[in-house]
């Protein structure tokens, strides 16, 4: 499966008046796409922090000590706020505990749903030209490195007619663009106010079937609404002499001349008339949005190219018909010359990365010293990275993100540790100074009001350790790759890069119109169950009940289609029935949207449904890791067992177990098992060192001595496996009706 | 409003094992009635659940026991004395009364004048038992709420906060205080330093057992508890519950336990009311109502609520509730009714036989 997200040793700290809170300590994670990972635990655990980190909004008192969060060849934790302004809500939304402050009080709620959508919308419109016109250029210079020098000047010819009949492609779905978006966005205006009109109800009247008017001129188009259009364009004349007619509204005097007047020129236009003129434009648009969309990148071709008439017939025939035509005219022949420079692009790229393997190889020792030396390092780390960016395939849309952030990541390392010297160095005088006056003022018997806040210093070693881990795993990332360099298909890789070619044509014209972003936002209400959309969408947040508001949230959340969607305790501050709706909800849009979800909680009767796999995490730290089923029907970790018997369920009535004490001070963190302190089966050895992972499956696996295999055997309490072993029962019981 | 209910039980008002009793219990604003024709008792000694969405009236309902609102109409019995009464089925009386009074005979007249003096008088009485200035009643029942951070004053130190009842009862001698505080926050699980400090410095679990000191220290026989667990993690909420539930048994107290969630609910109840916009819809022994929840409400609420347990929760079907749909009042309007000794729902008379029918 495609990997979405992968979070790597993440260490996040915050500076307080008390020394430095230790949130999260190192946390290592993947998401898969339409994968649900679920992170539980208590508050102050470091869940929301974690995901803050993702989506780049810590708070301005937060460290990020070390760790990587990679998403689509970018390291999150280190581009500009630019950078991530591209990537916020559009690529990775959120979901907040709280609708109410997450909504602004005074802005309606249709506004802030098509915000997102509009402003994003002229942003990708950008992205795509850029990639299209990009991609073909190099497309381009790698076929032709791959020919004879004779055939440049065909290949040439070949791309320059890609990119002519693309431009055709683009004109002329843009055109259909715009008709059919004022299609559905008069068909939408027409519904609501045929439904007014037959209620005696509806304001701005004239102005409205105005406005339908000119979005039903507007949608006539060959494939939109083509043989109706006749009957259209009198439909819309009889609403246009209508709307000049006197308005029901306006004043009495008005009216009376307007009658008069009317009756001068016998034109007016009783209000069944309009209203059947309204039904029955709505219905020709109904129809129209229906129709099947041509496929524009073969009619392209095909206008361009090919000097016969358009075959009669439906629009799949005639899709047929012209893909056919593109295929044996121009594509077949075009395929195979992408796919050798597809295959020169990527072949030249191995080379460079067993070239870049060994330069890793022999400049690593630069790295090794002991302390290293700037001047050194800085040219070690320049090579490096021309060695591994050389080795980039620039052919690969899906981007090598681990080669494309290797970069960023050894400056990083080396930033920190020459600074690191720096500021460690200034630490301790200050540290010295401060204790200094301390002591001072004790021996003088005052007793000072104030601590010595305690050194914060840059751990120089585990600072190089990382520097070298990072080449370490970038040699042994381009080892894997070139590895895998003899199984590839060439063939497929050239029709998935024309179809990603057509895309970003496609997303050129794409354009997210105000009205068209309305019609969406309706679209989307209706989506996440709010009845009524078409009113709602005027309305403000204090309008809207708890549960409704969260809806919201979660439209806007959606409004610009991204692949991640992190969810903060979305349903505690709901009650039962609601956060059971708003959780259908979530599971529901995940499976249509095919969305990776990470999802935080501290109920873990809330994610056993959501969840494919779940993550306990505890003082900063995941202790333990696996399926929903592992972790409900064979938790390992103590803290998980705690969790799990301090749920009330329905059909017991014992004592609940509660966990005894708090979660430890994250300014001292533990020496040892962070939990031992409040664990009844804690050992000796969880007070001195900390557990590393033992894996009981695959997927699964815990941090606890307990499953050491020196460490005694314990059951895990009677509240759990009475709960597990009704569990099982229930599910036979399940199973045998 | 009222021939309705006095079907439930005969007037116990000084009945002893009775420590409060609600009686018709109406709490309109303006024209919502956010508690609507409410009844029950509270035996001494038992925990009393209250269960609904929110915006169903039970938070209403106990804020307006602890006289928090003036009640438009209905009686609210404490050890038997009236604490509260509303005047609104009077007030009704009399307007009907005098409306019928322009158009009636000289017989009829009198009758009706008889009328409109009995319901002054009631008023007059109800005023009387309602404003009674009565401070050892007042202090005998207290109250937790639902946000220990909302409910501290954050400028008082938790000796303050926890001394102020008992300073307003009017204890004076500060070794008392002392001795009475410190114990009490022992008894909740905190040590005697805590006293000094101040709200903040305390987290989420251990405000709420502030919280508890708080009404704990006045010895009072009824505590409201109004949501106590749902602003707390699972970990803390169960520390809390289980403490609630010591105190319980240690002390003898009488609980009136407001929540949204069954589950918590379930864990301490003697007894459960389920409320649906303002009314009571089912009444039962705990134990009654998850075995046999009739109202489809009861049963709606019942199967949203999620379990750690992920075959379980595949195959959930929850159960949507549409009072529209689920019930046809059209022609015969619902009453409060027993189904079977103990267990009450709010139907008609076909669904209470087929209620009765479904619990044989």
């Amino acid at each position: 499966m495609e990997n979405k997200l992968q979070v790597r040793d993440l260490r996040i700290s915050f500076r307080t008046s008390n020394g430095k809170v230790q949130a999260v300590r190192g946390i290592n994670f993947d998401l898969a796409k339409g994968e649900t990972i679920a992170i539980v635990g208590e508050s102050g655990s470091g869940k929301s922090v974690t995901s803050k980190a993702v989506l780049g909004i810590l708070a301005n008192n937060a460290i990020v000590e070390s760790g990587e969060i990679i998403y689509d060849g970018k390291d999150l934790l280190k581009i500009t706020e630019d950078e991530f302004h591209k990537i916020r809500g559009d690529k990775i939304a959120m979901i907040f505990q709280d609708p109410m402050s997450s909504l602004n009080p005074i802005v309606k709620i249709g506004r802030q749903l098509t915000e997102a959508m509009i402003l994003k919308g002229k942003a990708r419109q950008k992205e795509s030209r850029r990639t299209f016109n990009s991609f073909l250029k190099r497309l381009e210079k790698n076929i032709i490195a791959a020919k004879d020098p004779s055939e440049a000047a065909g290949v040439k010819a070949k791309c320059k007619a890609f990119d002519k009949f693309e431009r055709k492609h683009l004109k002329l779905e843009g055109k259909y663009n715009v008709a059919y978006d004022a299609a559905t966005e008069a068909l939408g205006e027409a519904e609501e106010l045929v439904f007014e009109l037959s209620h005696d109800a509806g304001r701005d009247v004239n102005y409205r079937v105005n406005r339908i008017a000119d979005l039903s001129v507007d949608s006539i188009h060959e494939y939109v609404v083509n043989e109706n259009a006749a009957e259209l364009k009198q439909h819309v004349k009889l609403l246009r002499r209508s709307a000049r007619t006197a308005d029901a509204d306006s004043s009495w005097i008005v009216n009376v001349f307007m009658t008069i007047i009317c009756a001068i020129i016998r034109n007016t236009v009783s209000k069944e008339a309009r209203l059947n003129a309204l039904t029955r434009t709505a219905e020709i648009l109904r129809e129209a949005v229906g129709f099947e969309k041509p496929d524009f990148f073969a009619m392209g071709y095909f206008k361009t190219f090919c000097k016969e008439a358009m075959p009669e017939g439906t629009v799949a025939e005639q899709n047929a018909y012209m893909n056919k035509a593109l295929y044996d005219g121009f594509m077949n022949d075009f395929l195979s010359i992408v796919d050798d420079g597809l295959r020169y692009s990527a072949e030249a790229a191995y080379d460079k990365k067993a070239e870049a393997m060994s330069v890793l190889a022999e400049q690593r020792r630069v790295f090794e010293e002991k302390p290293l030396n700037k001047k050194a390092c800085m040219a070690a780390y320049k090579t490096m990275v021309d060695a591994v960016e050389a080795g980039i395939d620039r052919m690969e849309y899906v981007k090598d993100s681990r080669a494309y952030t290797f970069s960023s990541v050894l400056k990083n390392n080396i930033d920190r540790y020459f600074g690191g010297i720096e500021k460690n160095a200034a630490e301790e005088k200050r540290f010295a100074k401060q204790t200094a006056r301390y002591e001072a003022l004790v021996q003088k018997g005052k007793e000072p009001e104030w601590h010595v806040v305690p050194k914060s210093l840059i751990d120089l070693e585990k600072a190089q350790e990382d520097l070298l881990r990072a080449v370490d795993n970038m040699i042994a990332h381009y080892e894997e790759l070139i590895a895998r360099r003899t199984g590839r298909d060439y063939d497929k890789e050239a029709v998935a890069m024309v179809d990603y070619l057509k895309e970003n044509a496609s997303g050129v014209v794409n354009k997210v119109t105000k009205g068209i972003a309305k019609e969406r936002a309706i679209k989307l209400m209706k989506e996440v169950g709010i009845a009524d959309a078409r009113k709602r969408y005027n309305q403000y947040p204090f309008e809207f009940s708890g549960g409704m508001r969260q809806r919201i949230v979660i439209a806007i959340a959606l409004a610009a289609n991204p692949d991640i969607l992190i969810c903060d305790e979305p349903t505690t501050a709901l009650d039962v029935t609601i956060q059971a709706q708003i959780l259908e909800l979530i599971q529901k849009l995940k499976k249509d949207r095919n969305l990776s979800v990470i999802f935080i909680t501290h109920d873990l009767g809330v994610v056993a449904n959501m969840a494919d796999r779940i993550a306990v995490m505890y003082a900063g730290k995941i202790v333990e890791c696996g399926t929903s089923e592992e972790v409900f029907y064979s938790p390992a970790h103590p803290y998980t067992w705690a969790l799990l018997s301090s749920m009330p369920d329905l059909d017991s009535k014992e004592k609940l177990e509660a966990i005894p004490g708090t979660p430890p001070d994250m300014i001292y963190p533990p020496v040892g098992d962070a939990f031992a302190e409040r664990n009844r089966y804690a050992m000796k050895i969880d007070f001195e060192q900390q557990p590393p992972e033992f894996r009981i499956t695959d997927t699964h696996w815990a941090a606890t001595w307990l499953l050491h295999p020196d460490a005694p055997k314990v059951e895990p309490p009677k509240t759990v496996t009475n709960r597990i072993a009704k569990m099982k029962a229930r599910m036979e019981a399940a199973e045998n009706v | 409003m009222s021939e309705n209910l006095n079907m439930n039980s005969a007037p116990v008002n000084n009945d002893a094992d009775v420590l409060l009793r609600v009686e018709n219990l109406c709490q309109y604003f303006k024209i919502n009635k956010a508690v609507d024709d409410v009844s029950f008792d509270i035996k001494r000694g038992e925990v009393f659940g209250l269960v609904g969405e929110s915006g169903c009236g039970k938070t209403t309902t106990g804020r307006s026991i602890i006289k928090l609102y003036d009640i438009t109409s209905g009686n609210i019995y404490f050890k038997g004395r009236r604490i509260a009464a509303g005047v609104g089925t009077y007030r009704d009386a009399i307007l009907k009364a005098r409306a019928e009074m322009k158009t009636a005979d000289p017989a009829r007249k009198a009758e009706l004048q008889a009328i409109i003096a009995e319901n002054r008088a009631e008023i007059r009485r109800a005023k009387a038992d309602h404003f009674a200035k009565d401070v050892r009643s007042v202090t005998e029942i207290q109250m937790i709420f639902q946000d220990p951070i909302a409910s501290l004053d954050p400028r008082m130190t938790v000796y303050e906060t926890i001394a102020e009842g008992l300073k307003i009862r009017g204890e004076k001698n500060k070794a008392v205080i002392d001795e009475k505080v410190f114990k009490v926050l022992e008894r909740v699980g905190l040590v005697r330093e805590h006293a000094a400090r101040y709200p903040h410095e305390f987290s989420g679990g251990q405000r709420q057992r502030i919280g508890v000191a708080r009404a704990v220290v006045m010895e009072p026989e009824l505590i409201i508890a109004d949501e106590p667990v749902s602003a707390l993690d699972v970990s803390i909420q169960a520390q809390v519950i289980n403490l609630l539930n010591d105190l319980r048994h240690d002390l003898g107290l009488t609980i009136l336990f407001i929540a949204h969630d069954l589950s918590v609910v379930k864990y301490f109840s003697d007894r459960i009311g389920v409320m649906y916009f303002g009314k009571m819809v089912e009444l039962a022994t705990s134990d009654e109502l998850f075995a046999h929840p009739l109202h489809p409400y009861t049963k709606a609420l019942l199967s949203a609520i999620p379990l750690p347990d992920p075959n379980y929760e595949k195959n959930r079907v929850r159960e949507k509730y549409n009072p529209l749909m689920a019930h046809d009042y059209s022609v015969d309007k619902p009453s409060f009714r027993e189904v079977a000794p103990g267990h009450f729902v709010m139907c008609n008379d076909a669904e209470f036989e087929q209620y009765q029918a479904l619990l044989k």
